[in-house]
């Protein structure tokens, strides 16, 4: 016994240090860990609580119809009004003090370009042209209506 | 989006070729990334080695075995750093062991490296330097050193013949345990990348052995070139046999990590299957200067060559410690670009197997090249501090009177 003090005490030493751990875990773990995931199931709470940017192009009809109904009608009826003009659940909230943004006449070309340039990643079926080429100088909605570019 | 990072993504993009895919352009896994199994390797490599004397009885290299385990602490020690510093939250790194996810090979590695550090290593270094460890708690005339020395006795300053008998028995167990779990420890690192089904430049189930094999001849070459280096600044004769044996062994880890990779490599060459011609791409192109040229000529070949003579042929001693030294420092470097060539080669192509990006180090960032070198060179700073604190050489004149 006398010549295994020294290893009883280590020993002992092993056993507090993982008390200690488990003691600590106890405290560290959130309250919600692991309910329904391996993850803290009031994150999900939390993210809900967040402030939303977006609002999607469902808000949108209620107060500007024409965009709405042209857009539904032409080759952007798969893009969302928000891709063009930025994130608006503010706007839908309050549309007098909060002013969305739209593509400048100047700035139009590098605008549609962002998409429709061409590049040999993109499908070959998909629109686009070599801005270079196609009717440079002018802006691009001259001829293609953004809304029902055709 | 800021005109510097513009002029990044543009420098960087000039250097792609074929095709990838966008997520591909930057590499995540860097430099840092390189050093971590590179360090892992040596622990594994030095407890191997020091695992022969106490398990296979291999006496002659008696003199390595302290140094081995300290070797083995040092870098185990820093081992995670370039994890964290590559991850750069180091306040989360505890969490993995608060919230276990055990189906997660990474997640459940904490536990090994706890196991392998405080169960194996510190238990088996104190228990071996227990007697010592008393000794000094009592001679010692700087304080805080004797304060260190009081401490680890935790109290009990019993070194009767039976205590010391009843340590080494324990000692032998542990190390018994100890060598699966430093084979575990490195053999993970490997099966980390093996398991990477998306990746044809890892994937394969040898890659464990692979990098395990790998981890003992660099374990092995930096325990025997410390263990020279110790000998040359101490002033004292390096003791011959002890290093005929170690260089045996390193020969021996040398020639089956090179087989095992060429057998590898042959049999991915001989598939050839859709990947190959990338890969052989990638070999031909960017590896060919860290692979051919660094990993096979220079860090296996050259050292299996020297190492080999010195079996061969019955070298004079001066010839043999320089082949030894030099076979160390050689495969060192090799080892190191063995690595590289496994996590940075494995990122430079494009999972379309169609294009190639590139890796341009940073200097002074994070992630760059300066905190490699720190994080490179800090272990041995931790090993001087653990040199002073145990010094190894003192066992000789200690417990085992029969020098053999
Ligand atoms: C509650 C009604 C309402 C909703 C919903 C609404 N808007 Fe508006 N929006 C307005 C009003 C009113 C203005 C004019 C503000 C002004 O000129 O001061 C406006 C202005 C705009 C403008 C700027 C017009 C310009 O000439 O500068 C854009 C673009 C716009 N809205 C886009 C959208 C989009 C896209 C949505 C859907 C996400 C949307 N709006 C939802 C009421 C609304
Ligand atoms: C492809 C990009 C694009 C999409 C998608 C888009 N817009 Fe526009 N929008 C523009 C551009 C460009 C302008 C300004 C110049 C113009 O009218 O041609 C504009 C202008 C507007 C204006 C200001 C009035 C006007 O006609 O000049 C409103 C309001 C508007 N958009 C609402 C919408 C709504 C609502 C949607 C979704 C139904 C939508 N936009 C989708 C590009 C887009
Ligand atoms: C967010 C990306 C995006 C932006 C910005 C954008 N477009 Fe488009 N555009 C599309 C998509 C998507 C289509 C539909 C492609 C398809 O049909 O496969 C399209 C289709 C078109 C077409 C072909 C329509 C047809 O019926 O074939 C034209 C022309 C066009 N866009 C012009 C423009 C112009 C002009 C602008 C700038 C005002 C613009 N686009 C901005 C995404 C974009
Ligand atoms: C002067 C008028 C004009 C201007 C300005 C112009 N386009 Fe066009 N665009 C056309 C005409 C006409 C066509 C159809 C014939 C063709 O393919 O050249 C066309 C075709 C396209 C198409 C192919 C549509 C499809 O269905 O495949 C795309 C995409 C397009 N334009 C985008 C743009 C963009 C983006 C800009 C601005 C940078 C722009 N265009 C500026 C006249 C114009």
């Amino acid at each position: 016994m006398k010549d295994i003090s020294h290893l009883l005490r280590v020993a002992g030493i092993f056993v507090l240090v993982v008390a200690g751990f488990l003691v600590v875990r106890h405290f560290m773990v959130p309250k919600s860990f692991g309910e329904v995931g391996h993850y803290r199931a009031d994150a999900v709470d939390e993210i809900r609580a967040l402030k939303q940017h977006y609002s999607g192009d469902a808000a949108c009809p209620a107060c500007h119809k024409g965009q709405s109904q042209e857009k539904a009608q032409g080759g952007h009826r798969g893009v969302r009004c928000e891709s063009c003009h930025g994130a608006l659940q503010e706007h839908v909230e309050q549309p007098k003090s909060v002013k969305p943004g739209k593509p400048k006449e100047s700035e139009m070309r590098s605008f549609c370009g962002r998409c429709h340039e061409k590049s040999l990643s993109k499908p070959p079926k998909f629109p686009q042209q070599n801005l270079k080429e196609h009717n440079p100088g002018i802006a691009c909605d001259q001829c293609h209506p953004a809304h029902k570019p055709q | 989006m800021n005109d510097s990072y513009l002029e990044t993504l543009r420098a960087a993009l000039a250097q792609v070729s074929g095709f990838i895919y966008p997520n591909e352009l930057e590499l995540q896994w860097s430099i840092l990334i390189v050093l971590y199994p590179y360090i892992t390797g040596l622990v594994a490599g030095a407890f191997i080695l020091a695992s022969l004397e106490r398990v296979f009885n291999v006496k002659s290299v008696k003199p390595t075995y302290r140094l081995s385990l300290l070797v083995a602490l040092a870098f185990l020690l820093i081992a995670p750093l370039p994890l964290q510093v590559h991850l750069g939250h180091p306040e989360r790194a505890f969490e993995i062991f608060m919230t276990p996810n055990t189906s997660s090979a990474m997640a459940m590695f904490g536990f090994v490296y706890i196991w392998y550090l405080m169960v194996v290593l510190l238990v088996e270094i104190w228990l071996d330097y227990r007697r010592e460890i008393v000794l000094w708690s009592k001679s010692e005339t700087f304080w805080p050193k004797r304060l260190f020395y009081k401490l680890l006795t935790f109290g009990v300053d019993n070194i009767s013949p039976r205590s010391l008998e009843i340590d080494e028995k324990i000692g032998r167990a542990l190390t018994v345990i100890g060598l699966p779990s430093a084979v575990l420890l490195h053999g993970y690192v490997g099966f980390i990348f093996g398991s990477i089904k998306a990746n044809p430049w890892w994937s394969t189930p040898l890659m464990p052995i692979i990098f395990l094999f790998s981890a003992m001849a660099s374990g092995i070459a930096g325990v025997l070139l410390f263990y020279m280096f110790l000998c040359w600044l101490r002033d004292e004769p390096i003791d011959m046999p002890c290093i005929d044996t170690v260089a045996k062994f390193f020969l021996t880890a040398l020639i089956v990590a090179f087989s095992l990779e060429m057998l590898e490599t042959l049999q991915t060459a001989y598939e050839a299957e859709e990947h190959f011609d990338i890969i052989a791409l990638l070999v031909e192109g960017k590896l060919y200067f860290s692979m051919i040229f660094v990993q096979i000529l220079m860090g296996s070949l050259t050292p299996m060559f020297l190492l080999g003579l010195a079996q061969l042929f019955d070298l004079p001693e001066k010839v043999r410690k320089v082949f030894y030294g030099a076979s160390a420092v050689l495969s060192l470097v090799g080892i190191f670009a063995m690595r590289w060539n496994v996590v940075v080669g494995g990122q430079f192509f494009s999972k379309s197997l169609r294009g190639f990006t590139t890796y341009k180090m940073e200097f002074a960032g994070r992630e760059g090249l300066l905190s490699a070198i720190v994080l490179a060179i800090l272990p041995l700073f931790v090993l001087a501090g653990l040199l002073y604190l145990l010094p190894p050489w003192g066992e000789r004149a200690g417990k085992e009177s029969a020098t053999s």
